[in-house]
């Protein structure tokens, strides 16, 4: 109950956020971020953090959504909460199809397989006709029940309010059955099985809440950005970042996740858009025309995957369970 | 009249060439303890792991409760009410006690409560309440063995299966999970019990089957079993008698 109240509370403080800052389509880009990630962790956290299930293709199904939604919007002129849900469908045929092989297999084979069917699927979104290949898929208009889909506020709160549902599922779980038997899984599979724990069927339910949950957050983002290709909804790239925010924030929790997005993307933001580098020419710490100073100039945009890695390997050397587990007593 | 809740029909399991269990057959009843011995390599294990699902047998029955289990997976044999412990020990490790209990009572029921005070009540009857919030994994091993036993009987088990529950105990230890298991028994369960302590075995047991090589040696009451030279020879060792 507390946790609930937690969750009433943050949410809360984040619904009021963009009053406070302003209509400034900037932050609130950088505060969608920011929620998306934390949703999208959250998700994944509970194939890979309960389950311990680590999915190295999370992407297939944030592009699964956001493809599907697409294409039934552009194309077929669809409500984009219908196409939401036909996203839904897609995403869990995928997985389904995944889980029921892969899952009969045990340690590491889950991970690889789910980045070669995350590759498979982005190929094809990028050879076929129907996703607009490498051209990918733009939406010039898309309206909902008249509210101004131009502006940046709606998507926050739909980030939000699928932020909030997402935890809540993982608040959920954890203290039900299915939450526990995922974590026996993780623990020990033969202890879980002999204790009548149907290994592949609540592998797969895990996937399945999983991918369901990423798949609106890829319908979201593209009618958001209304532009897609596999670069933005299919890379690997996304889905090692999905990994990286659980892992810093703290696999296995609740908040682990939505505290690494806090964490990470602004940061990562900072880095791209040189925040950091002005900061540093600015204060006069370094001299905008010495050598360092261009370096950075120039490097420090790209850096940010770079930095992410340099505070994956500080995480795992120093706290394996994320910044989350510093905080948690040894009982 | 005396039913058989276990019955082991012929049963081989082969690895490739390597026969682990040729031909073994013999019958378990009802609120029996039913000891399973042998050297090690005899393929007590391996017969453990094939009655209970991990491992398909190569030819013959495991018939349990009436019906034929050859191919049932772990957790559907589980659910017919047969539980079994591992030798070397298999804690949820980061779970907590209680937490470990609970995951075996969900087998029965789906409601977190009710699965708690299952759990609860469970830790009670092997005497680890007062550790029911620490992590498993933090346990000592005669610790983690109470532990696999109130985990397996939250799953309200009819038959249980516990692979060397003794080993690694000192003494007072050891007397102590004889008592659960006694006291397990006469609540109706049945007990399949594998066991290096033979000392452990006679005391508890009503009808023992011998091991060897994968083959069946012999089977009797704990006195017919020590009382038999082929069994000293094979298994008991001179010394046994001295």
């Amino acid at each position: 109950m507390k946790q609930i109240a937690i969750i009433a509370v943050l949410a809360g403080i984040a619904a009021l956020l963009p009053l406070a800052i302003g209509d400034s389509p900037y932050f609130i880009g950088v505060l969608i971020s920011v929620l998306m990630m934390a949703a999208l962790s959250s998700a994944w956290n509970i194939l890979g953090g309960y389950a311990g299930q680590y999915s190295f293709g999370h992407a297939a199904y944030f592009g699964a959504g956001a493809y599907t939604t697409m294409i039934l919007i552009s194309k077929f002129n669809f409500n984009p909460l219908v196409s939401m849900v036909a996203g839904i469908i897609v995403a869990c045929i995928i997985a389904l199809i995944t889980g029921s092989i892969v899952f009969r297999l045990r340690g590491h084979y889950f991970g690889l397989a789910s980045i070669a069917v995350a590759e498979i699927v982005r190929l094809s979104a990028l050879n076929f006709d129907f996703t607009g290949g490498a051209q990918g898929i733009l939406l010039s208009d898309v309206s909902l029940w008249g509210i101004d889909l131009n502006s940046k506020i709606p998507f926050y709160y739909g980030m939000l309010l699928v932020l909030v549902f997402t935890l809540s599922i993982a608040l959920n779980l954890r203290k039900s059955k299915t939450g526990y038997y995922l974590q026996a899984i993780r623990e020990d599979q033969d202890a879980a099985a002999s204790l009548g724990i149907n290994l592949s069927f609540y592998k797969n339910k895990a996937l399945l809440i999983s991918a369901g949950l990423t798949s609106v957050l890829g319908s979201l983002y593209a009618v958001y950005i209304r532009f897609i290709d596999t670069t933005a909804v299919l890379d690997l790239r996304l889905s090692i970042e999905i990994i990286l925010t659980a892992i810093i924030g703290g696999v296995g929790t609740v908040w682990g996740p939505v505290l690494g997005a806090v964490l990470l993307v602004p940061l990562a933001e900072m880095l791209r858009s040189n925040v950091i580098g002005d900061v540093l020419v600015k204060q006069g710490i370094v001299s905008e025309n010495s050598g360092l100073g261009v370096f950075l100039k120039g490097n420090l945009a790209h850096a940010h995957v770079l930095v992410y890695g340099i505070i994956t390997v500080l995480c795992i050397l120093y706290m394996p369970k994320g910044i989350l587990g510093l905080f948690r007593r040894k009982k | 009249m005396i039913q058989h809740l276990l019955h082991i029909n012929h049963v081989s399991k082969h690895f490739g060439g390597n026969v682990a269990v040729s031909d073994i057959s013999f019958s378990v009843d009802e609120k029996q303890i039913f000891g399973l011995i042998g050297p090690n390599g005899a393929g007590k294990t391996t017969l453990f792991n094939c009655i209970s699902g991990f491992y398909p047998v190569t030819s013959g029955h495991i018939i349990f409760d009436n019906k034929t289990i050859n191919n049932l997976r772990p957790d559907e044999v589980c659910h017919m009410g047969m539980a079994r412990t591992w030798q070397r020990v298999k804690p949820l490790g980061s779970l907590t006690v209680l937490e470990n209990v609970m995951i075996g009572a969900f087998s029965i029921t789906s409601a977190t409560r009710e699965a708690e005070d299952i759990a609860i009540e469970q830790l009670g009857s092997v005497g680890l309440t007062d550790y029911a919030q620490k992590t498993a994994g933090s346990l000592s091993i005669g610790l983690k063995k109470k532990l696999e036993l109130a985990r397996v009987l939250a799953t309200h088990p009819k038959m249980l299966l516990l692979d060397e529950i003794c080993g690694g105990l000192n003494h007072t230890e050891t007397e102590t999970i004889l008592d659960i298991i006694r006291e397990v028994r006469n609540k109706g369960a049945t007990i399949v019990f594998i066991e290096h302590d033979m000392k452990a075995v006679t005391a508890i047991c009503d009808w023992i089957v011998v091991l060897n090589s994968g083959e069946k040696l012999a089977e009797g009451t704990p006195e017919e079993i020590t009382g038999n030279p082929e069994v000293i020879a094979a298994y008991l060792g001179g010394g046994y008698n001295a």
